[in-house]
């Protein structure tokens, strides 16, 4: 297997849906603060359906193109399916991931469900859940 | 001499007399500028603005036409556009997390993986001559910082050696511990100490505090890598440091030799048993103008430190850092030609940026990590 899955190289090279929406219905954030990769996405819910969403992620190539696999795959879903999300869905929709890498999967998930919940609750991730 | 005879010759390509070692250091320059000038768009703009190419550089003094990429750009979200090589090419992704929390993450590819561990095992074995002993390793293992490019640069030192300890687990540094492995060690192997400056001081501090001389062997190293500004703000000086070294470890301060590198270049200056630290021949410095960083510096002036690396294929690597120093053009004592260097503060308002600092803000801060507010939905994952 190659070190990296077709779909990361095409999400790293071209990233979709890439930067922040002005005045989103929600923005959620996850971040190691050891090795910093960060995602955060923004998004617009109409009707429990996500309509638009944006990503600003740091960090390895596979984090980078989780955040792109997630918002494409996010697009369009309800909040309900996205909350079904596990690990091996968001390793799936990255077609595979090397050991090494396989830690982005949770952050994919974790940063997926932190959207539905923040919408639910109405809170925002305003700030990075890093210790600077 | 070309670059792959340097590599493998290094007696020989640190000593070339002058003039050749600005022919090699030009023409390794130039062959890694044309390589990139051609195959990244990005990089390839940049040279069109400038309106320069391969063909204009042919001297040392044409290095600084050389266009340079400010470091904060490995930070950026859109760093796949640095890239010269295909991200299939990419073997390691090496990174360093600065007080921002930001990571800057330099990708190498399977070519510029070879030629880097040449290097730095080529640049230990000429520098240390080490070839068998133990290493007390003050900083994490690879195995629980995979990605940490100080902790790499290490590691290669660790297969010179015969044994070693990684005394910083889980982001905990026990200094009894470390006294524990070198009692074990005594009397059957020589013993080295390679850690960032900071955990060194830590163990010389409870050597002090405890009030315990010891008195390693005769062929000791003290190898240290990483800052001498501790996160805190507070600086470690090296005098001192020599002289706590020579009091509680019984290393004289010509086997005491610090490194200078950043992640995203893959130079690694090395001192010699002067303290100077050495340019490698695959590798050019030049100091700018903090005012206007187009300008070239002389010798002896301090300003802000490039770093030029004929060694990178995955992206280029003419990189403007965020740290001032000087160069020193003069002879060794040493022997040694080319270029030494000399890193004196980061610029103003650059942040605190290296691995040391990061393993030194959370062996200090566990504590503040664990009180952030991280609610459960959002605990950070493991990497
Ligand atoms: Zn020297």
């Amino acid at each position: 297997m190659p070190r990296y899955s077709p779909t990361v190289v095409d999400h790293f090279t071209n990233p979709r849906n890439a930067g922040e929406l002005d005045d989103p219905d929600v923005r959620a954030f996850i971040g190691n603060p050891v090795c910093g990769d960060q995602i955060m996405l923004t998004a617009r819910v109409t009707d429990g359906t996500v309509a638009e969403i944006r990503f600003r992620a740091h960090g390895c190539a596979a984090s980078l193109a989780t955040a792109s696999v997630v918002t494409e795959a996010a697009l369009g879903a309800t909040l309900g399916e996205i909350e079904a999300w596990d690990d091996e869905r968001v390793e799936a929709l990255l077609g595979g991931l090397a050991p090494d890498q396989r830690h982005v999967a949770a952050l994919g998930r974790q940063v997926a469900h932190r959207l539905v919940t923040n919408h639910r609750e109405g809170v925002d991730d305003d700030a990075p859940l890093i210790c600077a | 001499m070309e670059l792959a005879a340097m590599l493998g010759c290094p007696d020989v390509a640190f000593r070339q007399p002058e003039s050749e070692w600005e022919a090699s250091v030009t023409a390794a320059m130039r062959g890694a500028f044309a390589e990139h000038a051609e195959h990244n768009a990005f990089y390839r703009a940049q040279c069109e603005a400038a309106g320069v190419g391969a063909e204009d550089i042919d001297t040392l003094a044409d290095l600084v036409k050389i266009p340079l990429l400010p470091v904060r750009m490995f930070k950026q979200p859109d760093a796949h556009v640095l890239m010269t090589a295909p991200l299939t090419e990419v073997e390691l992704e090496i990174r360093s997390t600065g007080t921002g929390g930001v990571p800057s993450v330099a990708r190498r590819d399977v070519k510029t993986v070879s030629r880097v561990m040449t290097a730095i095992f080529t640049q230990y074995r000429e520098f240390f001559q080490v070839g068998k002993g133990a290493g007390l390793f003050l900083c994490p293992s690879t195995a629980e910082t995979p990605e940490m490019g100080m902790v790499k640069a290490f590691n290669v030192l660790n297969g010179l050696l015969d044994d070693h300890a990684y005394i910083v687990r889980d982001y905990a540094f026990d200094p009894e511990e470390a006294l524990g492995q070198l009692d074990k060690w005594e009397e059957s192997m020589t013993r080295h100490i390679i850690g960032p400056p900071f955990l060194v001081g830590r163990l010389l501090r409870y050597l002090e505090l405890e009030d315990i001389a010891l008195k390693l062997d005769p062929e000791s190293l003290v190898v240290t890598l990483g800052g001498w500004k501790r996160y805190t703000g507070e600086s470690i000086g090296r005098e001192e440091f020599n002289a706590k070294i020579e009091k509680y470890l019984g290393i004289p301060a010509d086997r005491v030799r610090d490194m200078y590198g950043m992640i995203e270049s893959n130079m690694l200056a090395v001192e010699c048993e002067h303290h100077r630290k050495h340019v490698p021949p695959w590798s050019y410095i030049s100091i700018r103008d903090v005012e206007n960083t187009d300008v070239e510096l002389a010798p002896g002036k301090t300003g802000v430190i490039a770093l030029m690396d004929a060694l990178s294929t995955g992206y280029p690597a003419f990189i403007l850092s965020e740290d001032v120093g000087e160069v020193d053009h003069t002879p060794c004592p040493c022997g040694r030609t080319g270029q030494t260097v000399s890193f004196r503060r980061r610029l103003q308002g650059a942040e605190l940026g290296c691995c040391a600092v990061s393993i030194e803000k959370f062996i200090d801060s566990q504590e503040i990590v664990a009180e952030c507010e991280i609610p459960a939905a959002a605990a950070p994952v493991e990497g």
